[in-house]
């Protein structure tokens, strides 16, 4: 006992260090699984509004630019809405019974703010200033007016923190436009401009320019949302799958303000694809 | 040995904020990243035990990286610094010897001395903070070449930074 103590005594640093090192590395693990929110969040409110404080500072340089994205995206609405039928004044059409509108509202829109975001690291999050106070939850999608962004991932009063797209552990359902074709939105962790789509066979015929959008088949965005063009396709060495690189519409370098969207129905869809475990999904 | 203490302080008190608010949004070349805060904890003299070296690296590194979004990855990094720093700075013993109450720092030691004192430890400490941070080998090259970058990026801030702001000790 005496030598056991006298060994521990001896060499008390390395254990001290063996056991700090172990309090990180269950922080990392603990963190990492990001379904679970763990203790300590960077989507707290101090952090958050200490970086939303100095991320202010910053905002004075892209006001120019983020008024002409607005302006821009005004534009694109009302060019949709002057497309869209006019009421027609026939008698007849007054009778029709409009279809329930409980129906087609399936998405609910939220606009928020990106406060903190990162490109640079393998696994890339962002912290936006709207939380469950605004009725944001986690898994919920996030798009910009250019395109997609990504999921909520942990949420607190004020703010949430989200999964980047550009996050090398996190992958999309996506859907080449033309061939209808599905295939995995993955980003490799070089290019924050270009992400990597898997699993399309050479059968489909994919030209450069090609439109990739969002499937249908997850429950966390609406479809037909622009996630990029075709860069460069590629037949691999097996010749079992094309090698395509898709530029990314969004350019995550300087994003400011998203949308982030919520889906009335997920938890019915989930929860009939969760009773039907063999599910594709 | 109070101007010590006030010194470390207020290096304290700057670095992390200067990191956190500052030198988080900068990347050099699009590969390197600027770790400013680590020349505290290469500033801490040797009569600060072992133990608690790595106690407050691990502090500072939660602190840190809840504004990186890396919950645990710095502090684990800093913890390993912290505990090799010791033995690299007996074995690594400036020619004049070490001074009582001097911190190992270029005004006491001198730019050569430093330099050999702490590019290993910042190398270290990047190539902890990026390989874990990625997760895998997947992308070897890139992170060594991320790693080396910004081993060079922060050891030029780190000193340059005492050559505007640090003054020999008395």
């Amino acid at each position: 006992m005496g030598q056991l103590l006298a060994f521990l005594v001896k060499y008390r640093a390395f254990f001290i260090f063996l056991f700090l090192e172990l309090i990180c590395i269950s922080l990392i693990v603990s963190n990492n699984d990001y379904q679970r929110s763990a203790y300590l969040k960077s989507s707290s409110s101090l952090i958050g509004s200490i970086t939303e404080s100095s991320d202010n500072i910053g905002e004075y340089f892209g006001l120019k630019r983020v008024n002409r994205e607005l302006a821009e995206e005004n534009a694109r609405l009302r060019e949709l809405l002057l497309s869209s039928p006019k009421t027609i004044s026939d008698a007849i059409s007054n009778y029709t019974i409009k279809a329930d509108t409980a129906d087609s509202m399936e998405y609910i829109l939220r606009s928020a703010e990106i406060v903190s975001n990162d490109i640079r690291k393998a696994n890339n999050f962002f912290i936006i200033n709207k939380g469950s106070k605004d009725g944001i939850r986690p898994e919920m999608g996030v798009v910009s007016p250019s395109g997609v962004v990504g999921k909520i991932r942990s949420v607190s009063k004020n703010y949430s923190q989200g999964i980047s797209m550009l996050n090398t552990r996190n992958s999309f359902s996506a859907k080449h436009k033309n061939s209808n074709r599905i295939g995995t939105i993955q980003w490799d962790g070089l290019d924050p401009k270009i992400a990597k789509l898997l699993f399309i066979t050479p059968d489909v015929s994919m030209q450069v320019g090609d439109t990739i959008v969002t499937s249908s088949f997850n429950a966390v965005f609406p479809k037909d949302l622009i996630i990029g063009t075709v860069k460069k396709s590629a037949r691999d060495a097996n010749n079992t799958y094309l090698n395509i690189e898709i530029s990314l519409s969004v350019d995550f370098g300087k994003l400011s303000y998203v949308y982030v969207i919520e889906n009335v129905r997920k938890e019915e869809q989930d929860s009939l694809s969760n009773a039907n475990p063999i599910a594709i999904r | 040995m109070n101007r010590r203490i006030f010194t470390l302080i207020v290096s304290l008190v700057i670095l992390v904020p200067l990191q956190v608010l500052v030198f988080r949004h900068f990347v050099f070349f699009n590969l390197g990243f600027c770790f400013i805060y680590l020349l505290f904890l290469l500033s801490l003299p040797r009569e600060v035990s072992i133990g608690l070296g790595m106690v407050i690296a691990l502090i500072i590194g939660i602190i840190i990286d809840l504004f990186y979004q890396t919950i645990g990855i710095h502090a684990a990094a800093g913890v390993l610094i912290m505990f090799l720093k010791p033995y690299w700075l007996n074995m690594n013993v400036p020619r004049s010897g070490y001074e009582i109450n001097h911190l190992p720092l270029i005004p006491n030691y001198g730019l050569a001395w430093f330099i050999g004192y702490s590019l290993p430890l910042i190398l270290i400490y990047s190539l902890a903070v990026l390989f874990i941070e990625a997760g895998n080998t997947g992308l070897f090259w890139i992170i060594l070449s991320k790693a080396l970058i910004t081993t060079v990026v922060t050891l030029f801030f780190v000193v340059i930074l005492q050559y505007l702001f640090y003054s020999k000790s008395r």
